[in-house]
């Protein structure tokens, strides 16, 4: 009767870290692959305007590379912070480039942008360059990019201004990384 | 002090007796008060209350948190209508915990709202579709823009109306729920919930009428 009492102890137990865990991943969400450290993946993709931008442009330059669609609204709550942050930063050479991920036409996401005041490139979004930044599971996704091409933060999911702000001077080498 | 498992049986339960005399294994007690006021194994009363049940639902809810932002059907139940006549039936969602979707009339142009398309069977109409009034919701980084969201259960009401040249018989609902997702942080790409339920049509009622005797059609005043 012992073991079976324990067994059950045990089940219950159980349950309860899975329920644990599977709250703790959802709320955490876990990176789809780090790729800090690493260099960030190139991608040669098309602005609204249909000019075609390669990320190496930029070589030489701190990026804010932000995965973004017109359905979130957490995206557009952080494009304002992206545009000061771009006016602030820009002299010092910091460049904003936005990825749109969405199924809208490209006059709809143009719009949205306009709405939005974006004072940077957006670039129509593909699959695959998805795929090479972790599959980009949920938006807004962010990747910072140094000078020399190494990402050195990312932001899964909306964080505040100042978080962001932290990470651009990160890129641009005025701060050190947070861990 | 600790009595004997057997003695439990016998001992009427005091308020301290699950911990204090009876015992307890991993900080669980190993009787409880059964509802005639004596001692009942803990793991008889858990079964009692269906700890089988008890597991699966959290097996099942855990499996549901991790799989991330899904909306599942939880009951489409079958509806009967009759010929020409239309007749509702409500069909029951649940939103995995955690998350919301945008409701029907979500706040901003470019959300995508929530809806259900049906491809109803020849001579099936759907009529109306109605959709329950979102919650508020704001994010913790933008409070003045509330958005409006479906979490947890809500229920869709699909009006059907067969026409009257309708065959009586089973016709089958098919249709997918369009939804895009979002937690209190990001927002997930949207998908399609396939859907489907059956609907049973049937002839009128023959209204029986009064049998009336041959009239000279002539009035007769």
């Amino acid at each position: 009767m012992k073991k079976k009492e324990a067994l059950l102890a045990g089940l219950v137990i159980l349950v309860a870290v899975m329920i644990f865990a599977a709250r703790f991943m959802v709320k955490h969400h876990p990176p789809p692959g780090d790729l800090r450290g690493k260099s960030a993946p190139e991608f040669t993709l098309k602005t609204l305007e249909g000019k075609t931008v390669k990320l190496a442009d930029y070589r030489g330059q701190a990026v804010l590379v932000n995965f973004w669609a017109t359905w979130c609204h957490p995206c557009k709550i952080e494009m304002p912070w992206f545009v000061e942050l771009q006016k602030h930063y820009g002299p010092q050479g910091f460049q904003v480039l936005g990825i749109a991920m969405d199924d809208a036409s490209p006059e709809d996401i143009g719009k949205f942008a306009k709405e939005m005041g974006v004072n940077y490139p957006v670039l129509l979004g593909t699959e695959s360059v998805g795929n090479e930044y972790g599959g980009v599971q949920f938006l807004p996704t962010t990747y910072f990019v140094d000078r020399e091409g190494k990402i050195v933060s990312r932001i899964y999911g909306l964080k505040s201004r100042s978080d962001i702000e932290d990470d651009v001077k990160t890129a641009l080498g005025t701060q050190k990384a947070k861990n | 002090m600790i009595l004997p498992i057997e003695d439990c049986y016998s001992e009427p339960c005091e308020e301290s007796l699950p911990s204090k005399r009876c015992g307890v294994a991993i900080g669980i007690p190993h009787f409880v008060r059964n509802d005639k006021g004596g001692c009942m194994r803990l793991t008889t009363w858990l079964n009692k209350m269906g700890l089988g049940v008890l597991l699966i639902a959290s097996l099942a809810q855990a499996q549901e948190i991790a799989s991330g932002p899904s909306v599942k059907l939880l009951s489409a139940p079958p509806l009967t209508v009759t010929r020409g006549k239309p007749a509702s039936s409500t069909l029951r969602f649940r939103v995995a915990e955690g998350y919301h979707i945008n409701s029907n009339k979500p706040k901003g142009e470019f959300l995508i709202p929530t809806a259900l398309k049906l491809n109803a069977p020849t001579d099936l109409i759907v009529s109306r579709v109605t959709y329950p009034v979102g919650q508020e919701m704001a994010f913790e980084f933008s409070p003045a823009e509330p958005l409006s969201v479906y979490s947890g259960t809500f229920e869709v009401t699909v009006m059907v109306r067969p026409l009257v040249s309708v065959l009586p018989g089973k016709y089958t609902m098919r249709g997918n729920l369009r939804y895009q997702a979002c937690d209190n942080r990001a927002c997930y790409p949207p998908k399609n919930l396939p859907v489907e339920y059956s609907v049973k049509v049937e002839k009128a009622a023959v209204v029986k009428s009064h049998r009336r005797t041959a009239q000279s059609p002539h009035v007769h005043r």
